[in-house]
C-alpha cells in the first residue's frame, strides 16, 4: 500500500486505518501542526529500538538524539500543512542511536485528523541503509566485471601477439593461437563454475583434448587443492604449452611414449603451503633445451615464476622432459 | 600474466634489458631497494593494490615512468605521485610505448 491509497482509507475509516497503520512494516509517524507525535506504528518503534513514552508527544526534532532535527527537512514539512504539498523520499543521513548509521527516506503528506479534524501530518520512513549498500555493491561488481573483461582481452591479444609466425601458414598459426586460446577458456570455466578452482579439475579441464581413450597419459593427485582464479589461468597455460610441446616434440610424438603428471600439496619449512606439480615424460625422444628460447618455454618460466611466484625446473632427460613446478597455494 | 610477459617481449626487442617484471607492490618496492632502473612501465594496480607506493618511490630515486593501465586517468586523480604521468593504456601498442618511454627518458 502506498501513502495516497493509506491517506484515502485513513480520511475513510479511523478504526480500520488504526489496523492497517498497525501492521505495516515500515515505520509511520502522525504529527501534529507542531510536529509533535501524536502516534507512532510497532514498525516505528521495531526500527528505532525505542518505545510509546519516549515517542509520543515528544517534538520530531527531539526524537532519538536529535537526528530528526535538520532545519532543511522542518522546511519541507511546514510547506505540507497550508499548501497541502507532499514531500517525497527525503534522505536522512544520520547516526541513530541503538542502531547506528543509516540512511531514511522521508515520505510526507498532510490529512485531517478523524475525530478532531485537526490537520495533521502523515510521515513514512523507509530504512534504505541496506538497498543503497546493495546498489553500491553491484556498481562496483559491474566495474570489476568490466575490468577483468577488458584484461581478458588485452591477454587475448597478448597471445594472438606472440604465437609465432616465422615460417608457419596462416592455418598453422591458427590452429596454435585457437589451442592457447581454448586452454585459456577452459581454465576460466574451471574458476567459473565455483569461486575457487580445483587442481584435478584444472589439469582434466585443460588435458582433455589429449586424454581420449589413450592410456598413455596418467593423472595422479590426492584431495581437492584450490587456486585462485589467477592462478587456475597461469597454470593451465603452462599446461597448455607443456602438453603442445610433448605432442610436437616429446613423447607423445612418437608411439610407446608416455606422459604422467601428478601433484601433491606439501608444507615448507616455514609451514607455506606449497603446490607440487611434477610433468613426467617417458619412453619419447631425447629432449633437449629448445636453441632459441620460444614464446611457450618463456611462458613456462614467466607464469611460473612471475604469477605464480614459484619454481620451474625443466630437465631434459634422455627420454623425455620432466618439469617441476612448485609454487605457493 | 601474459599482458606482463608480451611488454618485457617488446621492451627486449627494443633494446632494453628488464629488470622485472614483478606481480606486486611489495615486490617491486623490493626491487628498488637494490637496483635503480633507467626507466619503469607501471600498471596502475598489481593484484589488487594501488601502484602508488611504487610511484612515489620512483619519483624519490628519480626514476622516470609510465602508466600502462586500463582504468582512466581520473581514476588516479587523486595519487599525486601518478598525476601527469603519461598513461599509455591496456593493451599498449609497441609503438606507443616505445615513443612514452623515449620521452620519459629525455
Amino acid at each position: 500500500m502506498d501513502l495516497d491509497e493509506l491517506y484515502r482509507v485513513l480520511r475513510g475509516s479511523h478504526v480500520q486505518a488504526v489496523s492497517i497503520v498497525n501492521t505495516l512494516r515500515d515505520p509511520l509517524v502522525v504529527l501534529d501542526d507542531a510536529f509533535r507525535v501524536l502516534t507512532a506504528n510497532p514498525a516505528f518503534y521495531d526500527t528505532f529500538s525505542t518505545s510509546r513514552d519516549e515517542t509520543i508527544g515528544t517534538a520530531l526534532a527531539d526524537l532519538g538524539e536529535g537526528q530528526w532535527n535538520i532545519p532543511e527537512l522542518r522546511l519541507l514539512l511546514e510547506q505540507v500543512i497550508p499548501r497541502s504539498t507532499s514531500v517525497i523520499d527525503y534522505e536522512v543521513r544520520a547516526r541513530f542511536p541503538q542502531i547506528g548509521p543509516r540512511t531514511m527516506l522521508v515520505s510526507a503528506q498532510r490529512l485531517n485528523h478523524p475525530d478532531s479534524g485537526q490537520r495533521i501530518l502523515l510521515l513514512t520512513i523507509v530504512d534504505a541503509t541496506e538497498r543503497q549498500q546493495a546498489e553500491a555493491d553491484k556498481d562496483i561488481l559491474i566495474g570489476e566485471l568490466g575490468h577483468r573483461i577488458k584484461n581478458l582481452l588485452a591477454v587475448t591479444r597478448a597471445i594472438a601477439r606472440r604465437t609465432e609466425v616465422e615460417g608457419r601458414n596462416a592455418e598453422e598459426y591458427r590452429d596454435d593461437f585457437l589451442g592457447r586460446f581454448d586452454a585459456l577458456a577452459r581454465s576460466l570455466a574451471v574458476s567459473a563454475q565455483h569461486s575457487d578452482a580445483d587442481l584435478a579439475q584444472l589439469v582434466h579441464a585443460v588435458m582433455k583434448p589429449w586424454l581420449g581413450d589413450t592410456r598413455a597419459i596418467t593423472l595422479d593427485g590426492q584431495g581437492a587443492i584450490a587456486l585462485l582464479p589467477r592462478q587456475a589461468m597461469s597454470l593451465g597455460m603452462i599446461l597448455h604449452e607443456l602438453a603442445t610441446n610433448a605432442i610436437k616434440h616429446g613423447a607423445l610424438s612418437v608411439p610407446g611414449g608416455q606422459l604422467d603428471i601428478a601433484w601433491s600439496l606439501a608444507e615448507d619449512r616455514e609451514g607455506h603451503r606449497q603446490v607440487h606439480l611434477r610433468w613426467r615424460e617417458s619412453g619419447g625422444p631425447e629432449a633437449s633445451p629448445p636453441e632459441a628460447t620460444g614464446f611457450g618455454t618463456r611462458l613456462i618460466r614467466f607464469a611460473t615464476e612471475v604469477d605464480l611466484r614459484g619454481r620451474a625446473e625443466l630437465s631434459y632427460r634422455p627420454d623425455g622432459l620432466v618439469a617441476d613446478l612448485t609454487f605457493p597455494q | 600474466m601474459m599482458i606482463a610477459l608480451d611488454v618485457q617481449m617488446m621492451l627486449e626487442d627494443n633494446g632494453y634489458a628488464v629488470l622485472g617484471p614483478v606481480g606486486s607492490v611489495e615486490g617491486a618496492l623490493r626491487l628498488l631497494d637494490d637496483t635503480r632502473p633507467d626507466a619503469a612501465v607501471l600498471d596502475g594496480n598489481l593484484r589488487g593494490q594501488p601502484v602508488e607506493p611504487v610511484a612515489r618511490r620512483l619519483r624519490g630515486l628519480g626514476v622516470p615512468f609510465v602508466l600502462s593501465s586500463a582504468y582512466d586517468n581520473a581514476t588516479f586523480a587523486d595519487h599525486e605521485a601518478l598525476a601527469g604521468v603519461e598513461n599509455v593504456r591496456k593493451p599498449v601498442t609497441e609503438a606507443r610505448l616505445m615513443v612514452a618511454l623515449e620521452k620519459a627518458l629525455s
